[in-house]
Order: structure tokens, then sequence, then C-alpha cells
């Protein structure tokens, strides 16, 4: 299930706000080598935990799985304040659109080097759902440009913000994805899983297994 | 900033295409700017797959006909430098780099110069990976090729966005955009009509004539059902065009 949670909610759990940043600092610090971002508690914390952001997490076996930050566009973001070369023109921004950051698959959870595994797809459905009910509809995510082609098949329409640029490593191009109801039943085809993956309420004490 | 509104102009394009020709059409259209005039995009085939079921591989395809035949009937994904690097190390490459990173054995140097006789003489391919984890290669070829920076940006985020297209296309099910389908003119003209601009402020802007730029508010209005110019704008929002 996947667990929507307020900055000052994920605050009242200690457990699951541990568990957030470190799994951020271990997979985007450690593994992806984003160095700016290192601390030495391994806690992965920005400016933009803020209170308007909403943080998703994906629990499994009662540990933290999968985790993304929805941050509103109405107030500066990512794409307006750090990665600011990677648009054109005026970036889009409302109360129905939101930016999708630090998507993560904690490392037994993934399927290989390029599949997506079933946490992933997972946190897909469940910003859909979680757009759903607050009228948003469009997510500006910077992502690599093989994501582009992902979001494609699980029709989202889909539109450049810029052209890609190379991050150490990594190729990044931001996207505006639009979804609606074909969008959701769409990613639950391709992930054989019909029902809601939003949860209502809050998750069991979790602990929270360092990445090897 | 001009260059990129191009760009958005050349994406739309591929994504309303209704059929595969037309996707490769329009993005030839992008790509022949810099030499590449020819385009073969698939799933990369296993080694040894019979040639019968190479060609289900293929999503796009404007290659010159008996090129293709050729190429399927004496194997050349076998021995194609191109296919090879993509199996070994799937990232974006101009044909003559991934020749020159790969042993050239006396089979791929045919598909090299084969290609050349049909004016095949050097080319540019990236890697696609779909949700299924396969690999996709759109190559492109041509006389004379002529790459910068920015072509190479261009060409990979028209290839990607013509690869959905075709996938899109194959697959069954409809496609998500049942949007009335405005040109960027009648978009742009939208936006400045949203932000308060009359139509001579509008043809002033875009340095078009105001007759212009009411027509193409009239098409904006009829397409998206409105009855009258506030209607079309609040429209124009409910469906993304005005953010």
């Amino acid at each position: 299930m996947l667990y929507a949670f307020s900055t000052s909610e994920l605050m009242d759990r200690p457990d699951l706000w541990q568990a957030v940043h470190s799994l951020r600092h271990s997979i985007f610090v450690d593994e992806m080598g984003w160095d700016d971002l290192r601390r030495p508690d391994g806690l992965e914390i920005d400016q933009f935990d803020h209170e308007e952001a909403t943080h998703h997490l994906v629990v499994r076996n009662g540990e933290l799985a999968g985790y993304q930050r929805m941050l509103p566009t109405t107030r500066p973001h990512l794409l307006t304040e750090v990665l600011t070369d990677l648009y054109e023109g005026t970036p889009p921004c409302g109360p129905d659109v939101f930016e999708l950051t630090r998507y993560a698959v904690a490392k037994p959870y993934r399927e290989g080097r390029w599949g997506v595994s079933s946490v992933g797809s997972e946190l897909i459905a469940g910003f859909i759902e979680w757009g759903m009910t607050r009228g948003v509809d469009k997510v500006i995510i910077e992502f690599e440009p093989m994501w582009v082609l992902r979001a494609l098949q699980l029709r989202f329409l889909a539109q450049p913000l810029g052209y890609q640029r190379t991050y150490g490593r990594q190729q990044v191009v931001a996207t505006l994805l639009t979804f609606d109801e074909t969008t959701l039943r769409t990613v639950r085809e391709k992930r054989n899983f019909d029902a809601a993956v939003l949860a209502q309420g809050e998750p069991d004490f979790i602990g929270y297994r360092k990445a090897s | 900033m001009a260059h990129f509104d191009k760009t958005l102009e050349y994406i739309d394009k591929i994504q309303n295409a209704h059929t595969p020709e037309d996707v490769c059409r329009a993005l030839v259209d992008v790509t022949s700017q810099f030499g590449l005039t020819a385009l073969l995009a698939g799933t990369v085939p296993g080694q040894g797959t019979p040639g019968e079921e190479q060609r289900g591989h293929v999503l796009l395809c404007d290659w010159p006909m008996d090129w293709l035949e050729r190429y399927v009937t004496r194997n050349y994904v076998d021995h194609d430098p191109l296919v090879q690097y993509m199996r070994k190390n799937p990232s974006q490459v101009t044909w003559s780099d991934a020749a020159a990173r790969i042993d050239l054995d006396r089979s791929a140097r045919e598909v090299f110069c084969d290609a050349g006789a049909y004016k095949l003489n050097d080319g540019y391919a990236l890697p696609l990976v779909t949700l299924e984890g396969e690999i996709v290669m759109i190559s492109l070829g041509g006389e004379q090729v002529d790459l910068d920076e920015h072509a190479v940006r261009l060409i990979s985020l028209a290839s990607t966005y013509a690869i959905g297209r075709a996938i899109q296309l194959s697959s069954a099910s409809p496609t998500i955009d049942h949007r009335p389908e405005l040109t960027p003119r009648e978009k742009e003209c939208m936006r400045w009509a949203a932000a308060g601009k009359s139509e001579w402020e509008i043809s002033q802007i875009l340095g078009i004539s105001e007759h212009t730029s009411e027509k193409h508010l009239l098409n904006a209005k009829a397409k998206l059902g409105a009855s009258n110019r506030v209607q079309a704008i609040a429209e124009a929002i409910r469906h993304g065009y005005i953010a």
C-alpha cells in the first residue's frame, strides 16, 4: 500500500521520517552520487521538505520499499530553483500541477537494470490516485529520457519542457505528464493489480533495513 | 527558446500521427534537416532470429524497400556493427563511432559497404528501453550527415516520442488524448487572449495580421466547443493548453 503524508504528519512518526530520509540518502547520495546532498548523519533533507510537500511511502514487509515526494508548483520547486537549465520558456504551474521528485525504490525491491518493479509501478499508480482525489492531473518529472517512452506506454500524455541535459553520468529531461482514467487503467493492467493502492490511515511501526 | 517552440511543434505532430507511416514521416521531417533521411526502428532481435521473425521486430521503417529486403534475406542483423554495439552497450552512437568501437569482421564491413550503395553513408542510432525491458533501437541514416549537439538533442527527443507513438498505435487500446486538436498558433493566441490581450495586441505580439489572430481565436473557440471567448479560455485551461 501507498501512504501519503504531509511533512508535519511524517515528523510525528519518527520511525517513518528516519526511514524516508535515510532511504533517500542511500539512493541519491550513496548510489547516484549527488554529493552536494551528502550529510554525516546519512539523512538526505533539502529545502523542499517544507510544510506543503507530500511524501508518498510504499511499505512492504514492514519496511520502506518505495518513496516519492510531491511538491506544489504554486511555490518554488526543484525545476524553478535548482534544475533551471532543464526548461525553456515558462514552466507550467498551478494547483493542478505537482512536481514529482525523489522517486526511489529500495534495492531489494528492484527488478533488474531495466525493469519497473511492482513497488515502482505502485508509486506510479499511487500518485495518479492521489492526484485524482485532489484535482491534480499533471506532474512535472525530471527523469532519464527512457522514462518518456515508458510514460507514453502507460498512456500518459507527455510533453517535454526542455532538452535533455547530462548531469554526471545521467541524462535528465524535464517532462510534463498529464493523466486520466485511461492512464490509471493502463497502469493497473500492466501491473496486474486492479484495486486502489492509496491507503487510508498510517502503517504500523517500521524498521529500516540499511541498503547493503 | 524559438527553436524549442519548433521542437514542440514537431513533437505535437508526432503525437497526433494516426498511422506508423505518419509517425515515420513526422520524424524524418525532423531528422532530414541534418541529412538523416532514412529510418528504421525496432526491438533488437536476438542472435540467430529467422528473417521472417526479424520483420516482426520492426516498429517504424522507411528504409529503401530493396535495402530492407537485402538486410533481412542476407541476415545482416547478426553482422550489423550497430546491432552488435547496442547488444553490448545500449547507448547513443553514430554509425561511424560504432564501427570504430567494434572489431569489424568481413561480414560487418560488408553491411556498411552495402548500406553505402543505398546512399546510407553514415548515421546515428540510439536505444530506448520499453516498460517490458526490451531494447528498441532507432537507426537513422543518410548520404551526407551533419550533426551537432543541438541536432542530437532534438533527434533523441523526437525519436523517443515517435517510438512511444508507434507503440501506442500498435497496441489496441485507445489513446489518452481526446482533446480537441489546437494548432500551435491557435494555442499561442489562446494563451495571449487568456492574458487579457486583444486581437490587435496579439497580432502585434506574434507579428501576424489582426485578421489572422481573429481567425486563430475563432477556430480555437469552435474546436473547444465554446460559445464565447471567456468560455473558450476556460476550456483551453481545462484541457491543459494554457497553464
